[in-house]
């Protein structure tokens, strides 16, 4: 009898223990953190503003840019309305009067302490392209994902070491919420039912980050004075570092010059992800 | 404790009667008729919840344009700004067939009415053994918690359809789904593990312990479909367990069984699934044909016609089940003269099947017919079979099954034997013995408007289906809208909906009814139906240990109107025309 109770109990302790460990928790919820990213830093609010600084340069392409390709959207006509006559365009590399768009620039090396992350960075999806094309976070900033196109995209996030997403928004309007725990430089994000669709989020434990704009420039603000490396990331000519000293109120200029002869070059990028065991992590197939 | 010595058959049984705590009397009990009530309760549970996944999908289905009211209760991943997500979707497919064929149907028909009947219509004290039968119901909750829990962590539930084909089911970067997916595999292992405990349970008990006089052909076909189903069951379940076991492998430990750029072959899950999932078929309608021929019997007031046909019948269907699963592979590519094979031994199953339907009707004609609610959900069964089988039939022949395979045409097939049959038989099943299992009856006047309402609106949410298939409406489709050849068919979608809505609120008239029964229902007999099986000879309920006294049976199952009774037109199993009523339990 007592045994038959025993077993009975050990029965039913096991089936809660294997629902509970069935529950378990859902770790890419969402997170509180982080100015809007894309390339402005969040206010430093911790930080005494007297001790900081801003950096700001330019990113430099020499060389013949290659020519754009056009997208063949046809597929979508509401989307390719939204282009002008030359319809849609590739944006891997955008130069204009020698600047490079679209470089994620942070500072990889010396940064010690940083205001936890605020707000959320918004990742638009707007005639069948991601907008931002390239953007940084802060680690468990939210990034709000939104659809301006009444039709379905999926947005399909690659990392190597933060746990991916794969998500759908079948309509306009829909929004959803992603964050990333980890740092990681860069993470892809593709849309699989439009092949030309791209992005990139630059992950870091940090809001010391920016991403050029149409003229290669960019600027980081709030940086506390000190002395860091900074390393600047393109998608297709890969990375390049540089040091950089920010004083007190002051601004620091860093350039990096990128060239059409690094075509080819290692780009840092994570991979489809696999997620085994219920969290560990191990890279795709 | 007391102890009580009956003679019976001139050898002395000693049965122990004790007194039992809480736990041990309704949590962890041993007594099959209490597994089978926990059985009972959980399977309703689980089909209220089935039901609950496939409302919302019909409201997808009907409205995708639409946000759903009420959405805002949902987590982001489920449901953002009022939709439902495809992913979502995806897991309301997958998980409302995996929960109505595992945790709802199969385990009611088996779990529920094999626990409760055997012991009792064969004329034993319980089951041989009785502490794997209350394993059988414990290892089967954890796998309804993880069913359920796997709604809820990263990725959601499992989204690659109840039929888990590879790579889809194998890869997570596929679906998005990778613990989901995982909680599956090890709930279905456990539910095999359920399975395969309860069918070594039943078929030896079957063989062993029937009561002296019960011979093989005297076994009421409830019994006969049951002891089959087990071994059905037996043989089946642990192909899928191990089929389970591996991808579960593919996708944790790095093993290639069903992934190609390994050297594995996404083709054999199809085949190990099948060669399960065809013979699941008939562990899914064997029980329910065994009810059916049951109450048919009873409410017409005739033996079943042809009695060994149809045990015979069983038999036939059940070793057929085991040699046609390729007939769901027709478009997976197959060598031309293996399809041949596969679509004759699949056209076989129509003679077993034609058998049962026409004694079924023979059992009827010329009957004393009593339309009570038992009884109208078995003739029900034997309408909506006949549709579902005829479907079937359809798809038997490779050229149509191409056509249309993957289309709602097999939604409509699917759910005309699962619901229209298995369900039905349930529900004939549920009001037959509800006065053995609790002692009261369940009111009959809502049971008549239950089967009604349940017979309109399930015609009308699932024939339909028949013709949006024949257009091509793809079966696991999110939003049909888009297809320029579905354009026509919103409003059958949205009539499909709405009957489906108030066939779900039918369910809530069943649930009042049961529940209001259980502790206000009229009183019930021992023998309510006038009923000539042995269960029906004892108090209802039946107490622990079921008989005082083991019967002792003269002859068949079904003895009504029997030319040697002049005082009533039934004979029950262990009443002898020529001597006395036996004390029985009365």
């Amino acid at each position: 009898m007592r045994s038959d109770f025993r077993t009975g109990s050990v029965a039913l302790m096991t089936a809660f223990a294997i629902a509970a460990c069935g529950g378990g928790g859902d770790a890419g919820g969402d997170a509180g953190g982080g100015d809007t990213g894309g390339g402005d830093a969040p206010a430093a609010a911790q930080i005494d503003p007297s001790t900081v600084g801003t950096i700001s340069g330019t990113i430099n392409f020499a060389g013949d840019a290659p020519a754009m390709t056009a997208i063949d959207m046809s597929a979508e006509a509401d989307c390719a309305a939204g282009f002008g006559a030359d319809g849609p365009m590739s944006q891997n590399v955008l130069v204009s009067d020698g600047g490079l768009a679209n470089v994620f620039v942070y500072l990889s090396d010396g940064v010690s302490g940083a205001p936890a992350a605020s707000g959320s960075v918004v990742l638009d999806q707007e005639n069948c392209r991601y907008t931002p094309h390239v953007f940084g976070v802060q680690t468990g900033q939210n990034i709000e994902i939104t659809n301006s196109d009444d039709l379905l995209h999926n947005i399909n996030a690659s990392p190597s070491v933060n746990r991916g997403f794969n998500i759908s928004q079948p309509r306009a309007g829909i929004t959803s919420n992603q964050s990333f725990a980890a740092a990681e430089v860069m993470i892809p994000i593709r849309c699989d039912v439009h092949g030309w669709m791209q992005a990139y989020v630059g992950v870091v434990d940090h809001p010391y980050f920016g991403v050029s704009g149409a003229d290669g420039s960019f600027t980081i603000s709030n940086v506390p004075e000190g002395t860091y490396t900074a390393t600047a990331w393109h998608e297709e000519y890969g990375e390049l570092t540089g040091s950089v000293t920010v004083t007190a109120g002051g601004t620091a200029e860093l350039s990096f010059d990128y060239s059409a002869s690094m075509a080819g070059a290692d780009v840092p990028m994570g991979e489809p992800l696999v997620i085994r065991h219920g969290g560990d992590h191990t890279h795709g197939q | 404790m007391a102890t009580i010595v009956a003679e019976a058959t001139g050898q002395a049984i000693l049965q122990e009667e004790h007194e039992q705590s809480f736990l041990r009397k309704y949590i962890f009990s041993t007594d099959h008729k209490v597994i089978a009530i926990q059985f009972l309760f959980t399977t309703l549970f689980f089909l209220a919840v089935g039901g609950f996944l496939a409302m919302m999908m019909r409201y997808q289905i009907a409205w995708p344009d639409q946000p759903i009211p009420g959405g805002g209760i949902f987590p982001e991943s489920m449901v953002a700004s009022g939709y439902i997500l495809p992913e979502f979707y995806n897991s309301l497919v997958t998980m409302h067939g995996s929960i109505m064929v595992f945790l709802a149907i199969m385990p009611m028909l088996v779990g529920v009415y094999a626990n409760y009947l055997i012991p009792l219509q064969l004329g034993t004290h319980d089951m041989a053994f009785p502490r794997l039968n209350m394993y059988s119901f414990w290892v089967m909750v954890p796998a309804g918690i993880l069913t359920l829990a796997s709604f809820f962590v990263v990725g959601g539930a499992a989204g690659a359809g109840w039929t888990l084909y590879a790579p889809l089911s194998a890869r997570p970067d596929l679906t998005g789904v990778a613990l989901g997916q995982q909680m599956w595999l090890v709930a279905i292992v456990l539910i095999g593990l359920s399975s395969i405990f309860g069918s070594l349970n039943y078929i030896t008990t079957v063989i062993n312990m029937r009561a002296p006089g019960m011979t093989w052909f005297r076994m009421p076909l409830t019994i006969w479909a049951l002891f089959i189903t087990a071994i059905l069951g037996l043989l089946a379940m642990p192909v899928l367990s191990a089929a389970g076991i591996m991808l579960l492998f593919d996708q944790t430990i790095g093993t290639s069984f069903f992934l190609p750029e390994g050297g594995g072959q996404p083709l054999l899950w199809q085949h190990l699934f099948w060669f399960f999932g065809h013979p699941e078929v008939y562990i899914l309608i064997l029980p329910a044909m065994g009810f059916t021929s049951e109450i048919l019997s009873v409410g017409s007031r005739k033996p079943v016609f042809g009695y060994k046909a149809m045990v015979w019948a069983i038999i036939g269907i059940a070793f057929l089940g085991f040699i046609v699963w390729g007939h769901h592979m027709f478009q997976s590519g197959m060598n031309p003269t293996l399809g041949l094979t596969f679509t004759v031994s699949t056209l076989f199953i129509a003679v077993p099947s034609a058998i049962k339907t026409f004694n079924w009707m023979g059992t009827m004609w010329r009957g004393n017919l009593h339309f009570h609610t038992p009884m109208l959900f078995a003739i029900g069964f034997v309408a909506m079979f006949a549709i579902g089988g005829l479907s079937g039939i359809f798809m038997a022949s490779t050229p149509v099954d191409i056509y249309i395979h993957d289309t709602y045409f097999i939604v409509a097939h699917i759910h005309y034997v699962l619901f229209g049959g298995s369900l039905f038989a349930l529900f004939a099943a549920i009001y037959f013995w509800f006065p053995k299992m609790f002692g009261r009856m369940m009111n009959e006047k809502l049971g008549k408007i239950h089967f009604w309402t349940t017979m309109i609106f399930f015609n009308l949410v699932f024939f339909p289906m028949h013709g949006v298939g024949m257009v091509g409406m793809m079966r696991r489709i999110y939003d049909s809208t888009g297809y320029a050849h579905l354009q026509g068919i919103g409003g059958t979608n949205e009539l499909m909906t709405w009957s489906a809505f108030a066939l779900y609120a039918t369910g809530f008239l069943f649930a009042f009814n049961f529940f209001w029964s259980i502790f206000k229902g009229k009183k019930a007999e021992a023998n309510p139906w006038n009923a000539t099986t042995l269960e029906w000879q004892t108090p209802s309920p039946p107490k622990h240990g079921n008989w005082a006294e083991v019967p002792v049976v003269y002859h068949g199952p079904h003895e009504y109107s029997h030319p040697g009774v002049t005082d009533k037109d039934w004979l029950a199993q262990n009443e002898r025309p020529d001597l006395p009523s036996p004390a029985g339990g009365h």
